[in-house]
């Protein structure tokens, strides 16, 4: 009973997180440009006026069907991953399962924004794809790390081998070689600023999301939200000793997104070929010596 | 043309008063009125307090703000675009030029009236309108949205004849447009 609760209701608790996290973004990037900026419940209006829309046009079956295997794929992915009070499915899937169902909604949205035969759409997914291939390798690379070190592949249990053993037992301190190039993955992974060339507004007009408009777009808005907890979640239980309450969480959630949106504002964008380079020069040499100092 | 006011529903009442606060505006600045638009999105007048941002696209758009004169290519643009909107939507006139021609009155190829061939929402006069005009016209917006009476975007559906015979006689025939305006309107009951 308590299983299906959690079912039921962790997707909109991280909706919930995941759109004030976004809507906080919006206000520190405001103060940074010295503006007022929006409210932070402005993230919440913004959905709610797209699924008002009283037009919402289709193009096509694998368009409808594209926008849930996004939306599904990634509740799929935070129900893997253990949160404070949650971790039946963690149990049962470890970090080899995340893995793979981190690519779900990636290959979803390639393929419904394939249906809408934009131009633009279609340049957002070649780039969205090519950035796939470049923070995977030091991401998985990461990952093989601490389950090397910690001599077990489950999350939950390096999260509780992490909290009995105190600040010490950190990923971030044991190697913080690992942390830095999965810090410097996960801006690619959530296309924060210096990576985002997925969705480049001033050069492709949205990218994946240009075709969207209306409830598409409302509900790739709840997806981002979710994808952002689900992918800092993940960051928090590999390096930052992961949780045991919802307070210690939403404020390491806090934490580390403010890191990021620091560095976002102080980036430009990268080029697609000059991300992919920096990734491949950068954090892939940082996470194969943190891999290297752990074997030997 | 105008709709006669109904009694809302209290859904319609919430749905207004959280809708109005998230407007997503498309410019198509071929008129000189552009160069007002970055004062009002940055630090000094900052348009993102009322939830007014830029957005790329038309599909994703709810605003779409026409700074300056209309030609006769223009004009087509502006109809392709404004037809891929999403509605509700709202066409904001800006500058004198898209209420009466303005300092294009004697022009041969200019249009003079922009609410012939689309239902506009509201007109900010001036040439050029300050960014507190423009501030100050969205939040007339805002408020006739809150109130229920942003309906103009109905208009091209009920009236589509007029728009499309006015459209026609500028345009020297029928253009292709890939949205089906009938269709669209019995498919979602406007």
């Amino acid at each position: 009973m308590n299983v299906v609760l959690w079912i039921i209701f962790l997707p909109i608790i991280a909706f919930v997180i995941g759109t004030f996290l976004l809507g906080y973004s919006r206000k520190f990037t405001a103060r940074v440009e010295r503006r007022y900026g929006p409210p932070i419940q402005q993230v919440f209006y913004d959905i709610f006026k797209l699924m008002n829309k009283k037009t919402n046009i289709s193009h096509g079956w694998m368009h409808d069907v594209a926008v849930l295997m996004l939306l599904g794929g990634t509740v799929l992915t935070l129900y893997f991953i253990p949160v404070p009070g949650f971790s039946y499915f963690a149990q049962y899937g470890d970090m080899l399962v995340i893995m793979y169902i981190l690519l779900i909604p990636s290959l979803g949205m390639a393929l419904g924004v394939g249906e809408t035969a934009n131009p633009n759409g279609s340049i957002g997914i070649a780039r969205a794809l090519t950035m796939l291939a470049a923070y995977d390798v030091p991401f998985v690379l990461t990952f093989i790390g601490m389950a090397m070190l910690n001599n077990t592949t489950s999350m939950y249990d390096l999260m509780v081998i992490q909290q009995a053993g105190g600040v010490a037992t950190w990923g971030i301190v044991t190697n913080p070689l690992l942390a830095v190039a999965a810090l410097i993955a996960l801006h690619g992974m959530l296309g924060k600023k210096p990576f985002e060339v997925v969705v480049a507004p001033h050069e492709i007009a949205t990218g994946p999301m240009v075709e969207m408009g209306g409830k598409y777009l409302g509900i790739m808005f709840i997806q981002h939200a979710i994808a952002e907890v689900v992918e800092m979640t993940i960051y928090i239980n590999l390096f930052l000793g992961g949780a045991l309450n919802w307070f210690e969480y939403i404020l390491k959630l806090f934490v580390l997104w403010t890191v990021m949106l620091g560095v976002g504002m102080v980036f430009g964008r990268f080029r697609t070929d000059d991300a992919v380079r920096f990734m491949w020069k950068i954090p892939l040499p940082l996470a194969i010596i943190g891999v290297l100092l752990i074997i030997f | 043309m105008g709709e006669k006011m109904t009694q809302r529903s209290v859904w319609e009442k919430i749905a207004a008063k959280l809708s109005k606060r998230s407007l997503w505006m498309l410019h198509y600045c071929t008129g000189c009125g552009a160069i007002e638009l970055p004062p009002t999105m940055t630090a000094r007048f900052d348009m993102e307090r009322f939830g007014i941002g830029h957005m790329v696209t038309p599909r994703q758009a709810d605003i779409l703000l026409i700074t300056g004169y209309l030609s006769v290519k223009t004009l087509k643009r502006v109809v392709l675009t404004y037809e891929q909107m999403q509605s509700p939507k709202y066409v904001v006139g800006f500058g004198s030029c898209t209420i009466n021609g303005g300092m294009y009155w004697n022009s041969y190829s200019t249009m003079k009236k922009l609410d012939q061939y689309i239902p506009v929402e509201t007109y900010i006069a001036g040439c050029m309108p300050r960014p507190e005009a423009i501030i100050a016209s969205f939040n007339a917006l805002i408020d006739k949205i809150d109130r229920g009476e942003a309906n103009s975007w109905k208009d091209y559906y009920k009236n589509y004849d007029f728009y499309k015979e006015n459209q026609d006689r500028v345009f020297e025939g029928p253009i292709e447009t890939y949205n089906d305006i009938k269709a669209d309107a019995a498919l979602f009951k406007i």
